[in-house]
């Protein structure tokens, strides 16, 4: 049990919610993320929940929650005009659950196409997966008010969904004079799958198979945070070797990323030596999670209240690889940053304030790389980050380049951590699970209920999940994911302003988010 | 000889196999197997056994593009001395009117990037055309830097001319050589021949519409347009070996060709792509070059 409370939920009436919200925000308390849940069949009500760090009690949260009451269709007033970094999650709120923000600036559908049946609402409980499926009509027209600028000389570049490499889907409208872009509007969410669905109705075992399976290349971080949430609802402690087992993949899984984004910059700006470099260190840590876990991709480890297998064994095997590894990505680094043509093309480009990161919520390499000092493992730590000793590093200019600087310097930091923790994990103290993992712990009444949060700083960024039970406790009411790309998306338009259309992909590539990892 | 009539048909059949083996050169750079020589062969059946795709806003010169693409470049080709400058037939040509016949082709592939109607066509189109006119007076001086030293515009009469590569004047008119032949076959500095980022292209842009027989043809063309200027850069800036017997001349031909490829694949493995808007500065270094040349040349016969 922790010995504090954590996560505070707050109830206030709905003509209080936005004031209450403006006032966290602009005291400074970050917006992590904001959702509905229908929650009529336990206490008759739509609850929105905006999740918020905690200004006063570092390392808490506070939840606020409001109850949105059905006057002929679902409504409240908005907090996007007072707390910028609102804004997708209210237009998520509204295609999912039917809740309109009055006064929000945009209100055009996010996640829903054109081709989804209008007033069905995916995320309420009275409709099933098979309700909307059977409406959906391909035929119909997506007519899509795009946002563009017009004028003497302004060209439309309509580019996707359909991409030219073997890249996801999403379609970028940029309005352009020349080569110069003065407006992107992004257009995501060809990829809806309906997992936050999904997980109400497989029961909170099979869960972490989803949550494995959101995001392949966060596929460690997305069912640590899962899990967490469930243990944390359930009251469960995990046994400090599984805490281990957990901080050393999730770290990994950020080398392995960190090293593949730095070479793709390279793929970014036509240095194939560069790119080749990057790959072939990604291939051997790759081939580390294999030996590892049996998957390349670090799933089937995490289990509600532990993990499933011990891979701090082999310490000095993993320690000799560790070792391997970092020499490699320093002479890789040394022959990246002695390209002067390649690292020319990365300063300037894609720069985002640090204004527009706090004010818009960005999350992980894009807030920090704008000056914002903003990591979970230090402002929220769970799992193993209170032992180890570490930096949090950030870069101020905000550039493509400080981007890749960031992704180097933090790479550097996951294998200092990576080594730390294979010499504090104790090898005397061997459960990996703990003993009450399938029980409840924790009286429905501690904690605000059945209810809890899971929280991990993943490679791309935070990544938090928030887990409610249903009246009978068997199965969750409702299962929010945040992923960091859905942070992290609306910032790309801001970065890509003033520069030319030929940069865009490198600009992209720096960011790295996933296009299906946002898109539930 | 008859055979010197056909000469350019070596430039027709080998230059895919040029393209492959600095393909695989390029791959043997990135640490990778890479595709075999022969590939380019392989692409080029099987895109003609393919079927095309059309866009229905494409008009005639969508059609046409293709084939004035690849037969300017085949005329082209049949100006410049491979292994002899002797030619009775048809005649080697002046080296002014092959850039001239190249140009054709590139406007009508300019055209044909706008005809589909799509924002990469078009993008490609105008970016080609910017670089072009880059690249255009600067491979003009470098060129007449070796005609005002041999007293000839014709390829044949400066190809045969053994004496003259000495001068400092063709290190410089070489070097601009080098950076418009880059330019010219859409090789990293200038344009990425491999990049799948549709937003960045140049050359695929233009082509990105095409399928099945016509991009065959393209692609050809392209080979063919860079195996001509490789063979172009010989004959003018190291001609020795032409007029040798045919055996020796061709052994010869071939380093010369494998030289060349090998530079450009290592230039395009380690070095990025330049922003677009540094082109200028790079093409106009070079034009500078070319420049000089010619001033030093014309300086020096005084």
């Amino acid at each position: 049990m922790t010995p504090r409370n954590i996560e505070n939920y707050h109830r206030v009436q709905p003509g209080e919610f936005a004031a209450r919200c403006a006032g966290i925000f602009h005291a400074g308390g970050k917006l992590r993320m904001m959702f509905a849940a229908d929650e009529r069949e336990t206490d008759g009500r739509m609850n929105i929940y905006a999740v918020f760090s905690s200004i006063a009690d570092h390392g808490s949260f506070d939840i606020i929650t409001t109850a949105v009451e059905d006057e002929g269709g679902f409504r409240y007033q908005s907090i996007t005009p007072r707390v910028p970094a609102a804004h997708w999650y209210e237009r998520e709120m509204a295609c999912m659950f039917g809740i309109v923000p009055e006064g929000h600036p945009d209100l055009r559908p996010l996640v829903l196409h054109g081709m989804y049946p209008e007033g069905v609402f995916p995320l309420r409980r009275d409709i099933t997966a098979a309700d909307v499926r059977s409406k959906v009509d391909l035929a119909k027209d997506d007519a899509y008010p795009y946002k563009t600028v017009e004028g003497e000389g302004v060209f439309e570049i309509p580019v996707g969904p359909v991409h030219a490499g073997i890249i996801e889907p999403g379609h970028f409208r940029f309005s352009a004079v020349g080569e110069s872009i003065y407006f992107l509007d992004p257009r995501l969410f060809y990829t809806h799958k309906g997992v936050e669905k999904l997980f109400e109705q497989v029961g909170f075992e099979r869960g972490i198979q989803i949550a494995e399976r959101i995001s392949g290349t966060s596929s460690f971080c997305h069912s640590t945070a899962y899990c967490l949430a469930v243990e944390n609802m359930r009251g469960v402690e995990i046994p400090i070797r599984a805490k281990a087992v957990r901080t050393f993949l999730v770290e990994l899984e950020r080398l392995y990323n960190h090293i593949g984004d730095i070479g793709n910059l390279c793929a970014g700006t036509g240095f194939a030596a560069g790119y080749a470099g990057g790959a072939e260190l990604k291939e051997r840590l790759m081939a580390l999670n294999h030996r590892l876990t049996g998957s390349r991709y670090l799933r089937g480890v995490n289990r509600l209240g532990g993990v499933s297998r011990d891979v701090l064994e082999d310490v000095e095997s993993i320690s000799a690889e560790l070792s391997v590894v970092t020499d490699e990505f320093k002479a890789v680094m040394k022959f990246i940053m002695s390209s002067i043509s390649h690292m020319e093309r990365l300063e300037g480009p894609g720069f985002l304030s640090r204004e527009a990161a706090v004010k818009l919520g960005a999350t992980g390499i894009a807030a920090r790389a704008s000056g914002v000092n903003d990591d979970l493992r230090t402002a929220h730590p769970n799992l193993f980050y209170d032992r180890i000793i570490f930096e949090v590093h950030t870069r101020n200019r905000g550039d493509v380049l400080a981007r890749m600087m960031l992704r180097a310097d933090e790479a550097a930091c996951s294998l200092a951590m990576l080594r730390s923790i294979l010499r504090k994990a104790k090898p005397q103290k061997k459960e990996l699970m703990a003993a009450d993992a399938q029980q409840d712990a924790r009286p429905a009444d501690i904690g605000g209920g059945r209810q809890a949060l899971g929280w991990v700083e993943g490679a791309r960024g935070s990544i938090f999940y928030f887990v409610k039970a249903a009246a009978d406790g068997k199965s969750p009411l409702r299962v929010k994911v945040r992923s960091a790309s859905f942070c992290n998306w609306p910032l790309l338009p801001l970065a890509v302003l003033n520069d030319i259309v030929p940069d865009f992909p490198l600009i992209n590539k720096s960011f790295n988010l996933s296009y299906s990892g946002c898109d539930m | 000889m008859i055979f010197n009539n056909f000469q350019f048909l070596i430039i027709v059949l080998l230059s895919p196999l040029v393209q492959g083996i600095i393909k695989k050169l390029k791959a043997l750079g990135q640490g990778r197997v890479g595709a075999g020589i022969f590939q380019p062969y392989l692409d080029l059946i099987r895109l003609f056994r393919k079927g095309m795709v059309i866009s229905k806003t494409a008009s005639r010169v969508f059609h046409a593009a293709p084939f004035v693409v690849f037969l300017s470049t085949l005329a082209a080709c049949a100006l410049v001395p491979v292994i002899s400058a002797n030619a009775e037939v048809f005649g080697l040509g002046d080296v002014i009117a092959l850039f001239y016949t190249l140009a054709l082709g590139r406007f009508f592939l300019v055209l044909a990037g706008l005809d589909a109607g799509t924002a990469f066509g078009g993008e490609g189109s105008s970016r080609e055309a910017m670089v072009a006119i880059l690249v255009e007076p600067m491979i003009m001086l470098a060129v007449f830097t070796a005609a005002v030293a041999g007293h000839s515009t014709s390829a044949a009469q400066l190809a045969s001319n053994p004496h003259i590569y000495s001068s400092p004047a063709y290190v410089l008119a070489f070097c601009a050589f080098y950076v418009a032949l880059i330019a010219e076959t859409g090789r990293i500095p200038v344009d990425n021949p491999d990049t799948h980022l549709e937003l960045t292209m140049i050359h695929e842009g233009m082509v990105l519409e095409y399928s099945g027989g016509y991009l065959a043809l393209l692609e050809w063309a392209h080979w063919m347009k860079q195996m001509l200027l490789f063979t172009l850069a010989a004959d003018l800036f190291f001609p020795f070996g032409i007029g040798m017997d045919p055996v020796r001349a061709f052994v010869l031909y071939s380093v010369k060709m494998a030289v060349l490829g090998a530079a450009l694949a290592l230039t395009e493995t380690s070095r990025a792509k330049l922003r677009i808007f540094q082109l200028p500065s790079l093409l106009g270094g070079a034009f500078v070059l070319a420049l000089l040349s010619i001033i030093s040349v014309i300086a020096l016969q005084r």
